[in-house]
């Protein structure tokens, strides 16, 4: 196996919240102990509950957020010696909601070169070629090119955001909830075009979703995420297959395929996500876990191998 | 069966100064107690319209036009604003999409749910407590009886969400609009919802109308479905045919843009619907859907496309015969 393109060690993000004006403060620790590898040309998929660490991953990779502790290395460089442009340059994200993530004021040629304007590279007339090339690229007709974001649809709006993130040719692109914000027929069109873009531009993707039919159809390796933790990682069909973690099953379970006839899954989660400022000691799955016995109460489970599968659990399941 | 509702020929116009945006274009349907029709389609194609005219909560500028609306047997087509008020809350109840922003900031839960409660029945605060106490263990919420006191901000998106589905059941309607009541929601939670909304569906014998953008759903809820397109609807019929033999070219399309697992390959292409979907204002004869149609040839642009009845209860609107709008298995026409 190659150096992983992207490596993160031991990440940890604790935010401090304010419990009042004399109460002083309390950690909420978002990331905790996260430790990622991302090959050069593969998918890897992040999925977990609202809450449970994932787009803030995100943004420390993307350097948005400061670390608390941890490092995070990029072709085997640790990334906060390199400076945060130096890293914009090479990492981009694209946001889940194009209606959100596109200045209104500004016209479609402008969004999309704004990265080139703040890295100052090349200059007014590369600029615009670089444009109608990358619009060209993800699919959006060059006469949208002075039109406002308000006059694109939904999709093309994605597509925008796409043609933002790619113009700097980077290396690693974060989709945080690249589709989640639009209809079945665009969302089919917009996965069509970063399987796409993958092949054409060698690119590589984190993808953040919670759609794991999705996830399953673009990622090559997924992490499921729980409080801040990553309770197993495996490569996507493993995973799929022979869920080993309870939560991963569960999650697997309450995904609703369209198939009639097959019902409502019953997934025994209760519906209690737990406080993160407040976690379970022990494993911090136990209170809605099944299989949760006193040892999981009361001590942490460590994370094990097993050839190229991570599980944090005290009985996981079969490999096979 | 005799339908709890029954919808004949409803149009809703919006006048806009482009000209007049025909949203929901003759649009019939039928509701039977017990039984959960699913309105699918993508935004802007009439669904969430289509319940509010039926509630008769259209906004201000919007004209409703229906043959026929009759509900519980009694005809609902011109009821004045007081008759529909002492309806709607009591007899049909709507849980809206967006638990955060349709629960009162300013008010308790309790206040919220009693309010139903004492308009339309003559109780007291303390039955009326003593039901929303009733309905909120019901959908599976703890300490229901101090929960009551919290404002909606004090509680997560679930529990939200539960409480508007409590609120919707407090005088126990027999027909409930349920608009994206989980899109809001993470999937683990989402299941949960769906089969409670189940359960209650069962004990209080309601008609259930669900609307949603997402097959998944509509496949594991839904008794019968009715996919709508740019305010018309395109196709009806009962949920397994709907899935395993779909026969309106826009119908066949949304089932080959989802990824399902086991059935597309990871990293092909998904298939796609190309182009968008057209704004009803001006003429429309014609279908609405041959800009994207992978069958379209030359009477769609000009004809008036009609619902093609196939069985009883089954329908679709083209003007192709079931066996000339086949696809293979990777969706490409055949």
């Amino acid at each position: 196996m190659s150096d992983p393109l992207l490596q993160t060690k031991n990440l940890n993000k604790t935010y401090m919240l304010s419990e009042g004006l004399f109460r002083g403060k309390r950690p909420l620790k978002a990331v905790n102990g996260v430790s990622l590898e991302v090959e050069k040309g593969s998918v890897l998929g992040l999925v977990g509950e609202s809450g449970c660490g994932k787009s803030t991953v995100a943004k420390l990779i993307l350097g948005l957020e400061g670390l608390t502790s941890g490092r995070i290395l990029f072709d085997g460089q640790e990334i906060s010696k390199t400076g945060r442009r130096e890293v914009a340059r090479r990492i981009q994200p694209v946001f889940q909601d194009p209606y959100a993530s596109l200045n209104p004021r500004k016209s479609i040629s402008s969004i999309i070169s704004l990265p080139l304007r703040v890295h100052k590279v090349g200059d007014r007339r590369s600029w615009n070629r670089k444009v109608e090339e990358i619009m060209d690229i993800v699919g959006l007709a060059p006469r949208l090119k002075q039109s406002f974001p308000n006059q694109l649809s939904g999709g093309q709006r994605q597509r925008v955001a796409v043609a933002r993130a790619l113009i700097m040719r980077p290396e690693i692109v974060i989709c945080d909830e690249p589709t989640s914000a639009l209809d079945v027929s665009v969302q089919a069109q917009i996965l069509n075009l970063l399987i796409d873009l993958c092949k054409d531009l060698d690119l590589t993707y984190i993808l953040i979703s919670h759609d794991l039919a999705v996830v399953e159809h673009l990622a090559s390796r997924v992490a499921v995420m729980y409080l801040g933790r990553i309770v197993e990682e495996a490569d996507t069909e493993d995973l799929f297959e022979f869920p080993r973690h309870p939560y991963t099953k569960a999650l697997l379970a309450s995904v609703l395929s369209p198939q009639p006839r097959l019902g409502l899954p019953e997934t025994h989660l209760g519906t209690t996500y737990p406080n993160p400022i407040d976690p379970p000691s022990g494993c911090t799955f136990h209170p809605r876990c099944p299989k949760a016995t006193d040892l999981c109460k009361t001590a942490p489970p460590d994370p094990t191998f097993d050839g190229n599968r991570l599980v944090a659990c005290h009985f996981p399941g079969p490999l096979h | 069966m005799n339908a709890l509702l029954d919808v004949q020929g409803l149009h809703v116009e919006i006048p806009l100064s482009a000209g007049i945006l025909k949203a929901v274009r003759d649009i019939s349907l039928s509701v039977v107690r017990g039984r959960t029709l699913a309105l699918v389609g993508e935004s802007g194609c009439g669904k969430s319209l289509t319940a509010l005219a039926v509630m008769d909560l259209l906004p201000k500028t919007a004209v409703r036009r229906t043959d026929r609306l009759i509900f519980d047997g009694q005809d609902l087509s011109g009821a004045k604003e007081r008759r529909m008020a002492d309806i709607r809350g009591n007899k049909m109840a709507m849980i809206f999409q967006e638990p955060m922003t349709s629960l009162n900031p300013c008010y308790t839960i309790g206040n919220q749910m009693e309010e139903a409660l004492l308009r339309h029945r003559s109780v007291s605060r303390k039955e009326a407590r003593d039901r929303a106490v009733f309905l909120l263990e019901k959908v599976g919420i703890t300490a229901a009886s101090s929960r009551l006191k919290q404002y909606p901000h004090q509680l997560s998106g679930g529990l939200r969400q539960r409480v508007m589905i409590a609120m919707g059941l407090m005088c126990g309607p027999p027909l409930l609009i349920a608009d994206e009541p989980t899109t809001a929601l993470d999937v683990t939670i989402q299941a949960q919802i769906l089969s409670l909304l189940k359960d209650l569906q069962q004990e209080f014998d309601m008609g259930m109308i669900l609307i949603t953008h997402d097959l998944g759903i509509v496949a594991r809820v839904a008794d019968r479905v009715a996919v709508m397109y740019c305010g018309q609807v395109v196709e009806t019929g009962d949920v397994t045919e709907i899935f395993e033999n779909p026969l309106h070219p826009y119908t066949q399309g949304l089932m080959i843009c989802i990824p399902v697992p086991g059935k597309t390959q990871r990293g092909q292409h998904l298939g796609s619907i190309p182009g968008r979907v057209p704004t009803p204002i001006g003429d429309l004869t014609g279908c609405t859907f041959r800009n994207r149609c992978d069958f379209v040839f030359g009477p769609c642009g000009n004809e008036v496309v009609g619902l093609r009845e196939v069985s009883d209860g089954r329908a679709y609107r083209c003007l192709l015969s079931p066996e000339n709008c086949a696809r293979n298995s990777a969706g490409r026409p055949v």
